[in-house]
């Protein structure tokens, strides 16, 4: 490592799409081609301000541009959702471990995941598109708290969901007017009758807030997956990216090299796991 | 090897000549303290090894405050450090050395900024000949003196000093400086065992008399009392300063800080951080120790579990000084005491189970 492991290289916001109301994602191009593999993530820094990680959204195979979906939720990334296309970023990665995608092969494969924390299973799901051949059967479940909140809308009903070897819901906690689709938490339609699945085998792959993912995989398990077939990304505060500065540890791991993506058998031993 | 001082010279001649051409690191000693001080060379009227540590951890030399990392768009970061070499290392710190080499070395990416400062320091550790009411390192399986990780260790006793070279490097300096010295004798390392062993001796009952004694589980006890409400307890007196962890010779954590330079560019520094700050662990979804106990807690859990289960010992070496910076007077012996206490572990070797 040199010391520009501790400083990104300038990139550049080339086109910022409204998801939500406090969702946007920005379409960034890193001076020297970020390749990154489904689940990493990366650093990203407004100048001067701070840096925080986030997971790529877009397809891990494009190395030389990259979305980020980004909640409007701090100092770092109320600047970023005031920054125009054109403004001038900086990229630290990519970091961690990516989802075990080669394990995933011959198998069946759910995505399970809420509000933001679609964000790095789209960039799976846009890897596992790619190579759909390799995949048993792809199953999206996806789910937020009102149908305005629910990111990446359109892709999922009308793009995703015209994929014949693609098998995608969404559910809200709280429908509107014109919302005709399931209302519930993400578990409710991961039911016997909104889900068929084959637990056996099958891999599940999760990301979104701790509540939704503590009890996704008491469903998860209850439904007969393993635990070593479910996979979370975990969030915490990785600051550094390369396991030193402390800030992301959980238990005996850090979640920036360790992870972020785990296996549930890895660390479900952990009473703090969903502390936060 | 190891060499005693040659008849017709003295421990100063052979502490100049290791300091010629060197930045000096020594101790001074101040209100009843030590101060771990630079200076250009070894200045026999002011500076000593000390009976003890001082004050300032000796990896504030290695893992400074503050780094300079640069502008975010050109490296501009601060040099390298001249080449230095440090008197009056005391054994706590020394070890605690293994913590942050495990930190910034031995992993796929070596901080540079550290593999550097290490480079260039030499290490000049002496046996504790006294020690601070707050001392206790018999009690976390260390002892007042350094059996690895020095270049060169000094022990003075009453017959005599023993030089001891512990790197290639340390014995290429004490080579050099052959002129001042001759094999240390039979007696002479004799008395320097005594000395240690009684030193030793009057460290375990400084601590017993907080109720801490070698080889007490301290990982088991605070994993027993992980729900406890110690805590609690005495996170009630915790400002949140962020003294224990500044001025702890393992603590490594640090923030990589973003601000406006002097030429009013956006630039980066690393500076030290600490878990007791509200939000050090925060997240978009919020913060996930929100309570200062809970904080209290997790800095315990990285000394006494993490860091024996990545690197098989703890990250405390029983310096006391962050009992003595404590501003609300939380005492880590009391809270071990306590931990262990209610976990009821015995000493390993008698233990029930």
């Amino acid at each position: 490592m040199n010391l520009a492991s501790y400083m990104p290289v300038p990139a550049t916001i080339e086109r910022v799409e409204d998801e939500t109301p406090t969702i946007r994602t920005f379409t960034i191009r890193p001076r020297d081609p970020v390749a990154f593999q489904a689940g990493q993530f990366v650093e990203l820094l407004v100048p001067g301000v701070g840096e925080a990680p986030f997971t790529p959204s877009s397809s891990p195979s494009i190395a030389e541009r990259m979305d980020i979906t980004i909640m409007r939720v701090g100092r770092v990334t109320d600047r970023l959702h005031d920054m125009p296309p054109g403004s001038e970023v900086g990229i630290r990665g990519p970091l961690g471990r990516p989802y075990p995608i080669d394990e995933f092969r011959g198998r069946e494969i759910l995505i399970a995941g809420g509000g933001c924390g679609v964000g790095p299973l789209r960039a799976l799901l846009l890897a596992l598109i790619e190579d759909l051949d390799s995949y048993e059967r792809v199953i999206v479940r996806y789910g937020a708290r009102t149908p305005d909140d629910l990111v990446f809308r359109d892709a999922a009903q009308q793009g995703w969901g015209r994929i014949d070897a693609l098998d995608v819901l969404m559910t809200v906690d709280v429908g509107d007017p014109e919302w005709d689709g399931h209302v519930g938490v993400l578990p409710t339609i991961l039911t016997e009758e909104h889900l068929d699945c084959h637990p056996d085998d099958g891999v599940a792959v999760m990301c979104g807030p701790p509540l939704m993912m503590r009890f996704t995989v008491e469903k998860l398990l209850e439904r007969g997956y393993r635990p070593e077939n479910i996979f979370l990304s975990l969030e915490r505060n990785m600051s550094c990216g390369i396991g030193k500065c402390g800030h992301c540890r959980l238990g005996r791991y850090y979640v920036c090299k360790d992870g972020p993506v785990f296996s549930y058998e890895d660390i479900q031993s952990n009473p703090r796991l969903w502390e936060d | 090897m190891k060499w005693a001082i040659a008849d017709e010279h003295s421990l100063d001649e052979v502490l100049s000549a290791l300091a010629e051409n060197r930045v000096v690191y020594a101790l001074v000693q101040e209100d009843g303290q030590y101060r771990l001080v630079r200076a250009e060379a070894w200045d026999p009227d002011r500076h000593t090894l000390g009976a003890y540590r001082p004050v300032e951890p000796l990896k504030s030399l290695l893992f400074r405050p503050r780094e300079y990392l640069g502008a975010w768009t050109g490296p501009a970061a601060d040099d390298p450090p001249a080449e230095r070499i440090v008197f009056g290392v005391k054994n706590c710190d020394l070890s605690a050395l293994e913590i942050h080499d495990q930190v910034f070395l031995n992993q796929d990416l070596q901080d540079p900024n550290y593999a550097a400062a290490r480079e260039r320091t030499i290490l000049v550790s002496c046996d504790c000949t006294g020690f601070r009411d707050v001392c206790f390192c018999p009690a976390i399986g260390e002892q007042p003196y350094a059996t690895k990780g020095f270049d060169i260790n000094i022990s003075s006793t009453p017959q005599g000093t023993v030089l001891e070279s512990g790197t290639d490097r340390g014995a290429g300096l004490l080579e050099a400086a052959e002129r001042f010295l001759k094999p240390a004798g039979e007696d002479l390392l004799q008395a320097r065992e005594a000395q240690r062993a009684e030193m030793y001796d009057k460290l375990v009952d400084n601590a017993a008399a907080c109720g801490l004694t070698p080889r007490m589980d301290m990982q088991r006890a605070v994993e027993d009392t992980f729900e406890s409400d110690l805590w609690e307890d005495f996170a009630a007196d915790c400002v949140e300063c962020g003294a224990c962890n500044f001025i702890c010779c393992t603590c490594h954590c640090f923030q990589l800080a973003d601000g406006i330079d002097a030429h009013c560019n956006p630039a980066r520094c690393k500076q030290w951080d600490s878990c007791l700050f509200p939000n050090f662990a925060r997240t978009a979804g919020g913060d996930p120790r929100p309570r200062r106990a809970q904080r209290l807690r997790n800095r315990f859990d990285k000394k006494f579990i993490f860091f024996p289960q990545v690197l098989g010992r703890y990250a405390c070496d029983g310096c006391g000084r962050c009992t003595e910076a404590c501003i609300g007077k939380i005492d880590i012996r009391a809270v071990l005491k306590r931990a262990v206490d209610e976990s009821g572990v015995l000493h390993a070797g008698s233990s029930d189970d």
